[in-house]
């Protein structure tokens, strides 16, 4: 029974969902919007148990010594330190981000603030190295993939089309040495001709494509961002979304279960 | 050649202190780059310009610190054009930890130009709901903020408000963007009550705008650290935005820069191993 | 109307609202009616609008009024304070200055709650056809027919990073994102956890889970829990392993980061619903060296899930995992139905741009019919 009783609930709340799609007669049409507000409000509840746990995890930790307790330790403090103050200032001022409210002034401007932009703001060093790491000419879709990348970056900032030829120099040169050395090891001369060719043809194609980047930056920008980039996602999206129907329906006929332990 | 194995794996720990010198410089050293305006930045500035005296502006912050590096020097900026050009201005807000960001740059540009609490700005704050309360404006806005300012003043007591009822007496909302409020704004006030609507955005919410643009339901958009350097150069009052275009601008050349010379160690090292393999 | 009024509004150029017209909203619960008006009749004197109901038993007896000022912008307007199956009449009034003069009463409306919305008509016929593909693929599976499903590495490596994990000493660490129990890749996620859960107990390895929603946290524990009782280890189970930390975004990824940095975990999982957070902490956990198995639907993260992590679940392979992991037939027989499903719409796609395609070459427009199906017009 522990098992059946949540996949009838889960069943027939389901199939409610799904008829609401379709069937705006009462009691249908409202289903979704009632299921909604009932889910609003239990999870309102759940944050009391979200604050028993985070609390009771971190005194434990403080009061067995744990390792890193301090941590944990300013962890209960902040947490104490904010709710009071936001409280008393409240009352005080009338509004928690009243003018003369010194948890605006103070603690949410001095702290608050801070803390929130530079966690964020720790995404540009992470991006500067995992664009270092990630973006190697490992394979030929690596290296599309690389080639595009810069060219994108490049169109974002100002005058970012003057230095477009000196990198794609270099990009093109690099791109050559890499195919001229696999030519040179390749078994047979025959084997080795396509590298070769296609470090010709990097060659030749190389001016067209700087003049084409430098005057026609916003357009190449464009059609890269609408077209490629677009196209792409929507496989992806399509893919998703099947997933998800399929998802659904398994989990609303019973087929899968993991859920329900 | 333990150079070349070098450049392929240099500690990260050099990036970040290189990147963080290259984003750091020309905040010391005042640097700027001389930026043609975009025409998207442009169109907005012409659209405030062209307000006549004593226009109201709604401006509404969807944002919250984390955006703050790229938003708040653009609300600034605005906030500047708008009171240098004598306009009013109605505060309010959907992500409820950001709105004093807005409060503390409509306090601090304010008092720049001596403007007054209550016949030049009024903060009516933040009211939960989004599209109920976007919706709500366009029948009543004193009702939807339950005729008091953020601080519990009566609306009837701020000589400002008094002519302003509805959409119908803004001249238009400038909503500034992290995330798809902007889209409400669109979808709400401009396609129900045909307000005009400008949006400044983060550089990545950017492309989600543009189809609205292309239709005709937003005035312009602002985009991202260019889009607020744009503003300060027309406005002719540079400040952050035109300091951290450079240092956006220096580190997508030195972010392109470690790709090239992370692939040149790459290669080397590879051709290498497959040489002595 | 006062004569006065009415003569002072003609004197002033205001003219009444022409072309009032009231229709039952389609498509509903018989809970709203449309009123429109001809917008070319709003002249510049026109300064407010406001609307009159009269409903069936009033009338004789006076309107009520429905909205008290709509800006002069408004052209259409829908009365949502209606019950189904009742008779209502309407008229609009365009305010002056100080004067209005009011439309002729139109109606009777009766609003009607319907049992079919003729507009989603497509989407019931495609999820008609997705639903036979289901039954037929289960069928054939209960004859004993044999399923391949290709290997999706990041699901293969599981076993082994628990494992490395085991032999490094180091505990386990499973981040659920910012997702809520409602959102799919969140329960996607879940069905994974139970896995990793039950290797982890396997092996007597530490399973650290820190959660962004209460409601979230509550189901990691049963999954833990659960995981722990198939691998036959109940007593390795631990409650405050799964715990909640914060519901901020940034407060999050702050605080996953700071148990990378002290607890070094061998292997990393990040499978949920994610956002700007992802790179900082995908990147935190490649500074600790951990192996990081990733997977997520949010497409703006892939990118840097795919640049930062060892393996990535894209997109639809996360939803694949549970049935992937258990190789229960039933659950492999609806992967078999998608992936069918993913063949007709592609099908479809292709036959619609050669049909585009060769009509555009012929200069000649689209069938109207075809168009309004997709659209759902058809119908309405």
């Amino acid at each position: 029974m522990k098992r059946e009783i949540p996949m009838i609930i889960t069943f027939v709340s389901g199939m409610a969902i799904i008829i609401a799609l379709f069937v705006p007669h009462p009691p249908f049409g409202r289903v979704e919007e009632t299921f909604n507000n009932w889910y609003i409000i239990i999870s309102g509840f759940t944050m009391i148990l979200g604050l028993n746990s985070l609390l009771g995890h971190n005194l434990d930790k403080v009061k067995r010594k744990a390792e890193g307790w301090p941590y944990s330790l300013t962890l209960i403090l902040s947490f104490f330190i904010t709710l009071i103050w936001g409280i008393v200032s409240t009352i005080r001022t009338g509004h928690i981000f009243a003018s003369t409210s010194t948890f605006r002034n103070y603690y949410y401007t001095y702290v608050f603030v801070p803390l929130q932009s530079t966690m964020f703001a720790l995404l540009a060093f992470f991006i500067a190295s995992a664009a270092y790491r990630a973006f190697r000419a490992r394979t030929v879709n690596a290296t599309l993939l690389l080639v595009t990348a810069s060219i994108i970056m490049l169109t974002q900032v100002p005058k970012g089309e003057t230095v477009m030829a000196p990198v794609l120099g270099v990009a093109a040169l690099l791109a050559v040495w890499k195919l001229m050395s696999e030519f040179e090891s390749a078994a047979s001369w025959t084997a080795g001709l396509p590298y070769l060719l296609l470090s010709i043809a990097i060659v030749a194609v190389y001016l067209p494509i700087v003049e084409v980047l430098r005057t026609q930056t916003t357009a190449v920008n464009d059609w890269i961002m609408n077209v490629l980039q677009m196209g792409a996602k929507r496989g992806i999206w399509l893919g998703i979304a099947l997933g998800g129907i399929a998802m659904g329906l398994r989990i609303i006929f019973g087929i899968e279960k993991s859920y329900l332990t | 050649m333990k150079f070349f194995e070098k450049l392929a794996k240099i500690d990260r720990r050099i990036i970040f202190v290189i990147l963080a010198i290259t984003i750091i410089s020309p905040f010391l050293f005042n640097l700027t780059f001389k930026l043609t305006p975009l025409e998207e930045s442009k169109r907005a500035f012409n659209f405030i310009n062209s307000l006549p005296e004593g226009s109201t502006v709604i401006i509404s912050i969807d944002y919250d610190a984390s955006s703050m590096p790229e938003l708040q020097p653009m609300l600034e900026a605005v906030l500047r054009h708008i009171f240098s050009r004598n306009l009013r201005v109605i505060l309010l807000g959907h992500w409820a930890a950001g709105v004093p960001l807005g409060q503390q740059a409509l306090e601090k540009i304010a008092s720049e130009y001596g403007k007054v609490y209550g016949e030049d700005f009024v903060v009516l704050g933040y009211r939960p709901g989004l599209q109920a309360v976007i919706i709500n404006m366009g029948k009543n806005i004193h009702a939807t903020f339950d005729n008091v300012d953020y601080e519990g003043t009566p609306l009837s007591k701020l000589p400002m408000m008094s002519n302003i009822k509805t959409y119908e007496d803004v001249a238009c909302v400038f909503g500034f963007e992290a995330g798809n409020v902007g889209e409400m704004w669109i979808q709400f006030a401009n396609a129900r009550y045909g307000v005009k609507v400008l949006l400044g955005c983060t550089g990545v919410v950017a492309p989600d705008l543009f189809q609205y643009r292309q239709s005709g339901q937003l005035v312009a958009i602002v985009s991202g650290l260019r889009g607020a350097a744009d503003y300060e150069r027309l406005a002719k009052h540079e400040a952050f935005a035109s300091y951290g275009m450079t240092a956006q601008t220096f580190a997508h050349v030195l972010i392109v820069a470690f790709i090239i010379i992370g692939n040149i160690g790459y290669i080397f090292t590879q051709s290498k191993k497959r040489r002595s393999s | 109307m006062g004569l006065f009024p009415f003569i002072f509004a003609l004197i002033v150029g205001l003219t009444g609202p022409r072309n009032v017209k009231v229709l039952d909203k389609p498509n509903d619960d018989g809970s709203a009616v449309i009123i429109e008006w001809d917008s070319a009749s709003v002249t510049p004197a026109v300064k407010m609008i406001s609307i009159y109901k009269i409903p069936e038993e009033m009338w004789g007896h006076g309107s009520i009024k429905v909205v008290d000022l709509l800006s002069r912008n408004t052209f259409r307007y829908v009365d949502t304070q209606v019950k189904p199956g009742k008779r209502y009449y309407y008229y609009v009034r365009f305010w002056g200055e100080g004067d209005y003069i009011d439309s002729k009463i139109v109606g009777p409306v009766v609003p009607k709650a319907e049992w079919f919305h003729k507009e989603r008509l497509p989407m019931l016929v495609v999820l008609l056809i997705y639903g036979g593909l289901l039954a037929y693929f289960l069928k054939r599976i209960r004859k004993g027919e044999e399923v391949y499903i290709r290997p999706i590495a990041g699901l293969q490596a599981i076993d082994d990073a628990v494992g490395r994990s085991t032999e490094m000493g180091q505990p386990v660490l499973f981040i659920l994102g910012l997702g809520y129990i409602n959102d799919i890749a969140t329960l996607a996620a879940l069905s994974i956890l139970q896995r990793v859960a039950k290797k982890t107990a396997e092996y007597e390895s530490e399973l650290i889970v820190p959660c962004f929603d209460p409601v979230v946290m509550t189901a990691a524990q049963e999954m833990v829990r659960s995981g722990c009782f198939e691998a036959g280890r109940p007593d390795l189970y631990n409650q405050k392993k799964v715990f909640f930390l914060t519901n901020d975004q940034f407060g999050y990824a702050a605080g996953v980061d700071g148990i990378m940095m002290r607890e070094r975990p061998g292997a990393i999982f990040l499978m949920g619903l994610f956002f700007a957070e992802s790179l900082i902490l995908a990147e935190t956990g490649h500074s600790v060296g951990a192996i990081q198995i990733s997977g997520t639907t949010s497409i703006t993260q892939l990118p840097f899930f795919i640049a930062a992590t060892d393996y990535t679940l894209i997109g639809e392979e996360m939803y694949a995992a549970s049935a992937y992991l258990s190789k229960d037939l039933h659950q492999l027989s609806t992967i078999k139905a998608e992936d069918m499903m993913k063949g007709i719409i592609l099908a479809t796609i292709t036959i619609g741009v050669v049909l585009e395609t060769i009509l555009t070459l012929l200069g000649k427009p689209i069938p109207n019919y075809i168009k309004q199906f997709l659209e759902g017009g058809l119908w309405k």
